[in-house]
């Protein structure tokens, strides 16, 4: 027990000082925007289709469940309204991320441990480049660009998802079910989970970066890097996920001036 | 674009078909014998012990988060906090307890089981066990099916019990509900269905991790890359199949109540 919340201590120190490193090589070696579209790019093409088809799911799914919960009252008109701000606001966000970290944190992190194992990071530190500037810091950035522009893709998707769960579970027109939406979805609510989706992505890009420059031990290493980073990411994004909750709702009281 | 698109939906038709025949081979061979009681049950140790404090820690946390969402969108709706606890709790039950829990264990669990065995493809222990005369897929899937199944299962119940006991705890902090009050507004929505569905669907959510292990682990390419890619697709291919197997189940539960 006490090994492992040692385990887990080194981990938050090691990543915080890597993260320390990388920022410091970012604002004095900055590295090729070139570098960093390609990324962003590679990221987004692959796991464009996994987002929108995860989002448009979950936003099934939340309004499935608020139409059971919703009808007992007899209030389906607000149905639209209360779905899409669940979604928005917490579920989508969480289960969107939770998807993204599997596609992309552990397709990052597995490539970077290749790269590790098969010592092509030392070959590039041996050619007098700086493996930091070359290879994490243009995945880093592109994973926050990409990651960011998912996750808001995702929740768009899961409005149409809701929207057509609306139409053929619950029977309510189209026209009844977006008339709430404006009403209970304020443009508040909608920055706290674009919020939502920065930090995540941020965590995102942090955890997989670390995890796969950190690998060691062949073939057998890589896959435990995989693992490790995708569990570390899930948790640290349960966590983000609290904090930004607190975080945007002490933010609206002092908006709201109470 | 479109070609891609298509050769995409080809490509992941042919692992589908995998996948089934994957699931097929697994039904017959979960209930002929032999059947490995002790590994099922070291693999079950693995499965709950591993797994549960990742689980209960991230559970909470979701709780929290659930509970002060319920009383935003109540304030707006009905502008008071009596129904929370009741919509907390179903939202929780329903959904968030069973769906973060498999989620979790997917990438705990599922990802470990696909690692292992790739390196096990790659360093040719998947042929030497063929050369002892045993079928490779039947000794390492059938365990794992079965502690995997039950694990999620126990799991959920676990997550459910300490997500509604978190969610009191907040809701006596920050809404000022006693936990009688509590439980008592839960109670009037919260029916044993509920209880119920939500460990079926762990144990559906719980069959499909394994499923997708094997099959990208016993297809990895050779070389620490194949590793790799084949944890990232069994990761990807199980959390979508649950979302949208959740969405199957919700939608099929939801004409039993």
């Amino acid at each position: 027990m006490l090994k492992v919340l040692k385990d887990i201590v080194e981990d938050i120190g090691g990543g915080v000082l890597f993260m320390r490193e990388v920022l410091a090589v970012a604002l004095f070696y900055p590295c090729s925007f070139r570098s960093i579209s390609e990324q962003i790019v590679k990221v987004t093409e692959q796991s464009w289709f996994t987002t929108a088809v995860a989002g448009f799911f979950v936003g099934a799914i939340m309004t499935v469940q608020f139409t059971m919960q919703v009808q007992q009252f007899g209030a389906l008109g607000y149905l639209g309204g209360l779905a899409t701000s669940g979604t928005i606001r917490e579920v989508g966000p969480l289960l969107i991320a939770f998807m993204l970290s599997g596609k992309v944190g552990a397709f990052t992190s597995a490539e970077l441990g290749t790269m590790r194992v098969t010592e092509q990071i030392d070959a590039v530190r041996c050619l007098g480049a700086n493996p930091i500037q070359e290879i994490i810091l243009p995945r880093w950035v592109g994973i926050v660009c990409s990651s960011f522009f998912l996750l808001a893709v995702g929740l768009l998707m899961s409005i149409g998802g809701g929207l057509l769960m609306g139409l053929y579970f619950s029977g309510i027109s189209a026209q009844e079910y977006l008339r709430h939406i404006p009403t209970i979805v304020t443009s508040f609510s909608i920055f706290s989970g674009l919020f939502k989706c920065l930090v995540f992505a941020m965590v995102l890009a942090s955890i997989c970066t670390y995890k796969g420059y950190t690998a060691s031990g062949g073939a057998r290493g890589v896959g435990k890097a995989v693992v490790n980073t995708a569990v570390a990411t899930m948790v640290a994004i349960v966590i983000a996920d609290w904090v930004t909750s607190v975080f945007s709702e002490v933010a609206l009281r002092i908006y709201m001036g109470e | 674009m479109v070609t891609a698109l298509g050769q995409r939906i080809i490509f992941s038709f042919s692992h589908v078909w995998g996948v089934l025949s994957l699931l097929a081979f697994a039904l017959w061979a979960a209930v002929t014998p032999p059947i490995r009681v002790r590994e099922t049950v070291q693999q079950l140790s693995f499965v709950i012990w591993g797994s549960a404090p990742v689980v209960l820690l991230s559970v909470s946390f979701a709780a929290a988060v659930t509970i002060m969402e319920a009383s935003f969108h109540m304030k707006i709706v009905v502008q008071n906090d009596s129904l929370v606890p009741g919509f907390a709790a179903l939202l929780i039950l329903r959904e968030l307890g069973v769906v973060v829990t498999a989620l979790l264990v997917t990438s705990r669990v599922g990802a470990g089981y696909a690692a292992e065995v790739a390196s096990m493809q790659v360093t040719e222990q998947i042929d030497a066990l063929k050369m002892l005369g045993i079928h490779p897929v039947r000794y390492l899937l059938v365990p794992r099916l079965y502690a995997s199944i039950l694990g999620v299962m126990v799991l959920t119940v676990l997550a459910n019990m300490v997500c509604i006991y978190v969610a009191m705890l907040v809701s006596q902090w920050s809404l000022g509900y006693s936990s009688g009050s509590f439980l008592m507004a839960m109670r009037a929505f919260v029916t044993f269905q509920d209880l119920v569905f939500s460990v079926i669907k762990a144990g559906f959510f719980g069959a499909v991790i394994p499923l997708f292990s094997l099959y990208f682990g016993l297809r990895c390419q050779a070389g620490a890359e194949g590793v790799g890619v084949a944890t990232t697709n069994s990761v990807v291919a199980t959390s979508v199949t649950i979302i949208m197997m959740d969405f199957v189940l919700s939608y099929i539960f939801s004409y039993f109540y």
